[in-house]
């Protein structure tokens, strides 16, 4: 059984959107990281790490999420799986984790940070940027 | 009137996905909304130096960032004149071929194979029968195993550069990609037994234009710079630095994404497309294939474009096995990337991506940074040809149940594989 995995998903590209990214590589930094836990700093297809997820203790996944909640405040999504015709053409992130839980039988969380605006930029809003140091708190308590 | 509206196409704020207007019976609009994210992301290229410009466009998307990746090269090389090596070149094809085969399978067990046994979606799939899903995801690795051999990593390839790669692939990792691909021959047939058993999707038809890429060789997804368009029997050449008369792009008030015609029709791009430009490969195990699948050129049923990638998916492993025994055969020479040498020009690459036709147009100043790109995804290609087919999906369904006409729209949409959610993927509440 592998260690304890985390990854980071979004474009970094599209300003918050990439706020999990941007999360994952604070995390792999931080010296407070436990030692054996791998943190990967993905794109936007989640099932590229099937293999990665696999036969591991768990998985804490970090992505976006535009919802009501004050922009860069973090949440637990236990969604069950959306229902495929809200969406034409790709896997959500939330059915991309249901499926690779079903597949793999690995334990995984997904956690998803408010965003402010996910417009074209590299570089995280204000509220969201300001917001990185609790969000790293909050998966460091969660590993 | 009564609309029914599927607003979850495009995911970006105001803008919808797929609009009907009904009068009666009769179908008075139809409106298919694109977000258009490379159109976007052109204006950060601008300035930048050209070795800049590929990490940039491959994040357009995270399924066909290897084809942005050497598009964007391509495109650069025909600016500075670079010619690179037949090496190169055979790597460059072997790079495709694993992102076609990666994304044909996410496309065809996770998206459409649901559609056809009416199960809501990958996840209820994965739970009845896993066995579907395990060798799409199967098919899926191995293509980014291709991927991260040829590309140095699997998303957004950090070793295709400018006139060559940073390091080629050692023999070892070629000879154990063809042991991979041997294995993938296998999963590859059963995918045609698959789409074999499915029931028929037979409730759209319309005569439709094609546009593919042109290549000197049987079918090649990188070489060549004319793209072929077939109308009704009749085909017509347009270079790769003529590609707007390809396009004709319209502006249209309810989509960002510019609607192309060719000589007043739209087109349609991607493997049913490539199949009909270039049927030359279809003999052999492929015509057996299509036989069962009961698949005839040129097709009048977008839903087709379905069948024609399960048969790209045999001919993507046995081009990318020709490819490796080939590197193999001849011996894997450790080449540099060719010298490059700036200059104020354009150069323009047409691609066939997993999807199909991707146009990348660079103007550069004598330095080397971009002066003004350019960059059309074939999901802007493709969306006047989806609003065509939406329209007659809807006029050729005799049933007026919103659920029905619905379900239809949604299958014609992924059969086309569209591409439109790449650039923003966040959760949506």
């Amino acid at each position: 059984m592998k260690p304890p995995l985390v990854i980071g998903l979004g474009n970094t590209l599209m300003g918050d959107d990439g706020a999990g990214c941007r999360a994952a590589e604070r995390l792999a930094r931080d010296p407070r990281l436990p030692s054996g836990i791998e943190v990967i700093c993905g794109g936007t297809d989640l099932l590229r790490y099937a293999d990665e997820i696999e036969n591991r203790s768990r998985v804490i996944l970090i992505d976006a999420i535009e919802s009501e909640a004050e922009p860069g405040s973090m949440s637990l999504i236990e969604d069950g799986p959306e229902e495929r015709r809200e969406h034409a053409h790709h896997l959500s992130a939330v059915q991309q984790a249901e499926l690779l839980r079903v597949m793999t039988g690995t334990p995984i969380r997904l956690f998803g940070i408010s965003v402010a605006s996910a417009t074209l930029g590299t570089e995280l809003s204000p509220a969201v940027a300001d917001r990185l140091p609790a969000i790293l708190d909050r998966i460091l308590e969660e590993l | 009137m009564s609309v029914i509206v599927i607003e979850h196409l495009a995911r970006v704020e105001g803008h919808g996905g797929i609009t009907v207007e009904l009068e009666g019976d009769a179908v008075t609009n139809v409106r298919f909304d694109v977000f258009e994210g490379s159109r976007l992301l052109e204006p950060l290229v601008r300035g930048k130096r050209y070795d800049e410009v590929p990490p940039i466009l491959s994040r357009i998307c995270a399924i066909c960032s290897a084809a942005h990746t050497l598009t964007s090269l391509k495109a650069t090389e025909a600016a500075f004149g670079i010619r690179v090596s037949p090496q190169t070149e055979l790597l460059r094809e072997l790079l495709f071929r694993g992102e076609s085969i990666e994304s044909h399978a996410l496309h065809l067990f996770l998206l459409a194979i649901p559609d056809y046994l009416n199960y809501p979606g990958a996840v209820a799939l994965a739970a009845d029968k896993p066995a579907a899903v395990l060798l799409g995801l199967r098919l899926k690795k191995l293509g980014n195993r291709i991927q991260e051999t040829i590309g140095g990593r699997a998303v957004h390839p950090v070793n295709a550069l400018v006139g060559g790669f940073g390091k080629v692939p050692a023999l070892d990792q070629l000879i154990e990609l063809r042991s991979g691909l041997l294995q993938a021959a296998a999963d590859a047939d059963a995918a045609i037994d698959l789409m074999a058993s499915l029931p028929a999707a037979d409730f759209c038809h319309s005569e439709t234009v094609y546009a593919a890429l042109r290549s000197p060789h049987l079918d090649s997804y990188y070489l060549g710079d004319e793209v072929m368009v077939v109308t009704d029997g009749n085909r017509a050449i347009v270079p790769a630095s003529d590609y707007a008369s390809l396009t004709n792009e319209k502006a249209v008030p309810h989509s960002h994404a510019k609607h192309s015609s060719f000589r007043g029709s739209p087109f349609m791009v991607g493997s049913l497309a490539r199949l009909t430009v270039n049927p030359r490969r279809l003999t052999g195990k492929l015509a057996v294939a299509m036989k069962r699948l009961k698949l005839s050129l040129p097709a009048d049923n977008p839903m087709d474009n379905n069948k024609a990638q399960a048969l790209e998916l045999i001919n993507d492993v046995e081009r990318a096995l020709e490819i490796i025994e080939q590197l193999l055969r001849d011996g894997i020479k450790d080449e540099r990337p060719m010298p490059v040498q700036p200059r104020a020009g354009t150069g323009t690459a047409i691609t066939e991506a997993p999807r199909g036709l991707l146009i990348h147009s660079y103007q550069y100043d004598a330095d080397g940074c971009v002066v003004a790109a350019d960059v059309i995804t074939p999901t802007a290609l493709n969306a006047a040809s989806m609003e065509l087919h939406f329209r007659r999906g809807v006029e050729q369904c005799a049933e007026r149940e919103e659920a029905v006409i619905t379900k239809r729209l949604q299958m014609i949409a992924r059969a086309y594989d569209p591409c439109i959610s790449c650039s923003v993927h966040l959760v949506r509440r």
